[in-house]
């Protein structure tokens, strides 16, 4: 079955051109062209990924990317005509797992879609552990004690990533490549912004990580250095 | 030290407020008029004293000295004991003893007459005849009848008081000739005098301490506006445009307030203007930056699939798709460097420092442009410090000004090797990259970096250089206050030198690379290619 993809962008060619090349690369297509409504047809399509563009009318991208993140950890990436660090950063902050910049090559934006909707890669076990977390490998689910915790599945992959060895620090090229799928030089702040949203959401303290920490200078790590 | 401490608190008081400087000059002033009126004062009312009392002495003198001289004249007495006794009444006729207005009394014998005497000459009890100066008996012989006086200073109780003297020649019949001496002690005179001053001086203390006090709040409250003004020009300075001066009543400071604050209208509309045509000019960036990069991409992913389908496509459809494909990419590489100087023209652009080690950043550069370097024969040779090179800085801003200059170099460079170097001392790490191509002229070295700018307009364009790339490259160094410097010759080769501040803020004085370049690439650690 092929994954469904909702992509919203209020610029009808684009959009148009968008569907062209997903088809053509075997995907669904869902379409919406504001972002007012976006949420609902995000619950009528239910899409396997979201391409969002950043500036819509009605409600920007990045309000639309927070009100799906509210309900749902399905994969957005964000469209952006901008590279300026405020709009990239409020992006990621509100929930997006990635960014494309326009004008994008049909083959970046395949293969950032692709990275997303892989499988995660599965170890040998079945559940790992990290600090007070254990992580369910097959079931994608993670839980302190028997609270669940709600992690979108990149929020999972990361966890997951840096829990399988312990000892290693991660740097975050490394992170990059291995969680986003990036073969080549990318944007570091995905990784940070990330890390920033696993610990809000699992950390008794963000500021002060027991479970995700920081290697100054390196990247980071599972565990208390 | 603490007196010297406290010296240096007073000097910088005195510097440092206005009031105090003011306050200082008025006391000293008025501390000199005060000296000069109350010196006047003084001088005159002791003057005054002192004349008013001599005029009553000598006029108690006259009126003593021709009583004493009616009684000697009227009296019948003929024996001595009877002269004696009616001379000796004559002392405590016209002592007084009472402390405050004490006048004593000597009669005595003009020495020098031939007739002998054996009368003795009445004087008051505690008389020392020695107070009577000699020159004044003397004058006293000579004056005729009229009375003659000197000041003198009576000793008195180990104190001395100012005293008169004043002396009348009497003639007695049968004793022959005398002199009558009242002696007046002045001490009440000049107690009076005394208590005068000081009640002057204390008084003038007060008046002093008074205007200094007075001088003191006047100028702070002449100086307070000022100082208000100097207040809110500082807050202004510091940016808060909005700040103004109360403006209150006619004067001179109503004046000052109110041009000061139509300076700072003026001001803050000003740097008004100028903070919303520098926003307008970002959002027009912005809009300009969405506006043509929405449509771009439509073009592009369009050009992109027919590119792919070329081959189904006739030849001239197909060569067409192809240069559509290539013109599309120089598109988007152009619109990016136009966007990218104009968010700088805007001051929209700001560093994302982050300490990282500098061959790392010129590794990644020379990995990026390496295929470019493959493809046109160029070699790239490196040489870096062993040590690390850590410095403070945009990596993607410098790798992308790296590639640039690789880049550069590559086009010019006539398939010749390349060479990198890196540097690093204290305080700025540097990285030059040396080429040995066609080199540029002294003019064309001067328009480098100018916008639009092509080395030799009649070259070929063969890797698709915007124009801007040197440009952008200017303002990336600027961001981090570094330099970026060139070196060329004609046919001999050029060499850009990048030197950064290792950590934001240092200031740096010498490259850690030489410019122009070392003359033989020395050691070779070739990049395979």
């Amino acid at each position: 079955m092929p994954h469904k993809i909702l992509v919203v962008d209020d610029d009808n060619a684009l959009r148009e051109m968008v569907g062209i090349v997903l088809e053509s690369e075997g995907f669904e297509v869902a379409f919406h062209d504001a972002g007012s409504g976006a949420l609902d047809a995000f619950q009528k399509a239910a899409p396997d990924l979201v391409l969002l563009d950043v500036m819509l009318p009605g409600k920007d991208g990045i309000e639309v990317c927070r009100e799906i993140r509210a309900i749902a950890g399905t994969p957005i990436i964000m469209l952006t005509a901008k590279t300026e660090s405020e709009d990239v950063v409020r992006g990621l902050e509100a929930g997006a797992d990635d960014y494309v910049v326009k004008p994008f090559d049909p083959g970046v934006l395949t293969a950032r879609i692709r990275a997303r909707l892989r499988p995660l890669g599965s170890g040998s076990e079945d559940t790992v552990t990290i600090g007070p977390l254990t992580l369910d490998v097959v079931g994608h689910e993670v839980r302190r004690g028997t609270e669940k915790l709600s992690l979108t599945p990149l929020e999972f992959n990361l966890l997951l990533t840096l829990a399988l060895k312990p000892k290693q620090v991660f740097t975050r090229e490394m992170l990059l490549e291995t969680v986003w799928g990036y073969h080549y030089k990318a944007d570091t702040r995905l990784v940070n912004v990330h890390v920033q949203r696993l610990r809000s959401k699992i950390e008794d303290d963000a500021d002060n990580p027991k479970i995700v920490t920081t290697v100054r200078g390196i990247g980071y790590k599972a565990g208390q250095a | 030290m603490k007196l010297r401490s406290a010296v240096d608190w007073a000097l910088g008081l005195f510097r440092r407020y206005l009031q105090v400087r003011a306050g200082f000059y008025t006391v000293v002033l008025s501390g000199i008029a005060l000296a000069i009126v109350g010196g006047f004062l003084s001088y005159s009312i002791g003057n005054g004293l002192f004349s008013t009392r001599l005029n009553q002495v000598l006029s108690e003198s006259e009126r003593a000295a021709v009583d004493v001289q009616n009684t000697f004249s009227a009296s019948s007495v003929t024996d001595e004991i009877s002269l004696q006794t009616l001379m000796n009444s004559v002392v405590p006729n016209l002592e007084s003893a009472s402390t405050t207005e004490s006048r004593q009394v000597a009669l005595l014998r003009t020495p020098g007459q031939t007739a002998v005497q054996l009368l003795q000459s009445p004087i008051s009890a505690n008389l020392d005849i020695a107070l009577i100066p000699n020159d004044l008996r003397v004058t006293v012989r000579k004056a005729e009848g009229k009375l003659i006086y000197q000041s003198i200073a009576i000793p008195v109780a180990g104190a001395e008081h100012p005293g008169v003297v004043v002396g009348a020649p009497i003639e007695i019949p049968l004793a022959g000739k005398y002199e009558l001496y009242l002696i007046y002690d002045l001490n009440n005179e000049q107690a009076t005098l005394d208590f005068m001053q000081r009640t002057l001086f204390f008084g003038g203390s007060i008046l002093l301490l008074m205007i200094a006090a007075v001088s003191y709040f006047v100028t702070s409250w002449l100086v307070k506006p000022v100082r208000e003004a100097a207040m809110v020009s500082e807050e202004i300075a510091e940016g808060a445009l909005d700040r103004r001066l109360p403006e209150r009543g006619e004067d001179v400071l109503a004046v000052l307030a109110r041009s000061f604050n139509r300076m700072a209208e003026s001001l803050q509309q000003q740097i008004t203007k100028l903070a919303s045509v520098s926003k307008m000019q970002q959002r027009f960036v912005s809009d300009v930056s969405h506006e043509l990069r929405t449509p771009l991409t439509t073009i592009k992913l369009a050009g992109d699939v027919i590119f792919n389908s070329r081959e189904k496509l006739e030849p001239a459809a197909k060569r067409s798709a192809e240069l559509m494909h290539d013109q599309i990419e120089r598109f988007q590489v152009l619109l990016n460097d136009l966007l990218e100087i104009s968010r700088y023209d805007a001051g929209a652009v700001h560093a994302d420092l982050e300490i990282q080690d500098i061959n790392g950043v010129v590794g990644m550069a020379i990995a990026g442009i390496e295929p470019l370097a493959v493809s046109k024969g160029s070699r790239i040779d490196i040489d870096i410090p062993s040590g690390e090179a850590d410095a403070e800085i945009d990596g993607r801003r410098i790798e992308r000004l790296l590639r640039n200059l690789l880049a550069n170099a590559i086009e010019h460079g006539e398939g010749k090797p390349i060479l990198v170097s890196v540097g690093v001392n204290e305080t700025a790490v540097a990285v030059s990259v040396t080429d040995q191509g066609i080199g540029m002229s002294r003019a064309e070295v001067d328009r480098v970096f100018d916008r639009f700018w092509r080395a030799d307009p009649a070259r070929k364009r063969t890797t698709g250089g915007t124009g801007l790339g040197l440009a952008i490259s200017l303002e990336d160094t600027h961001l981090h206050n570094g330099w970026l410097q060139v070196w060329a010759k004609p046919n001999e080769g050029a060499c850009f030198r990048l030197t950064l501040p290792r950590r934001k803020g240092v200031v740096f004085t010498e490259s850690p690379l030489p410019l122009p370049p070392k003359k033989q690439i020395r050691k070779v650690k070739g990049v395979s290619n």
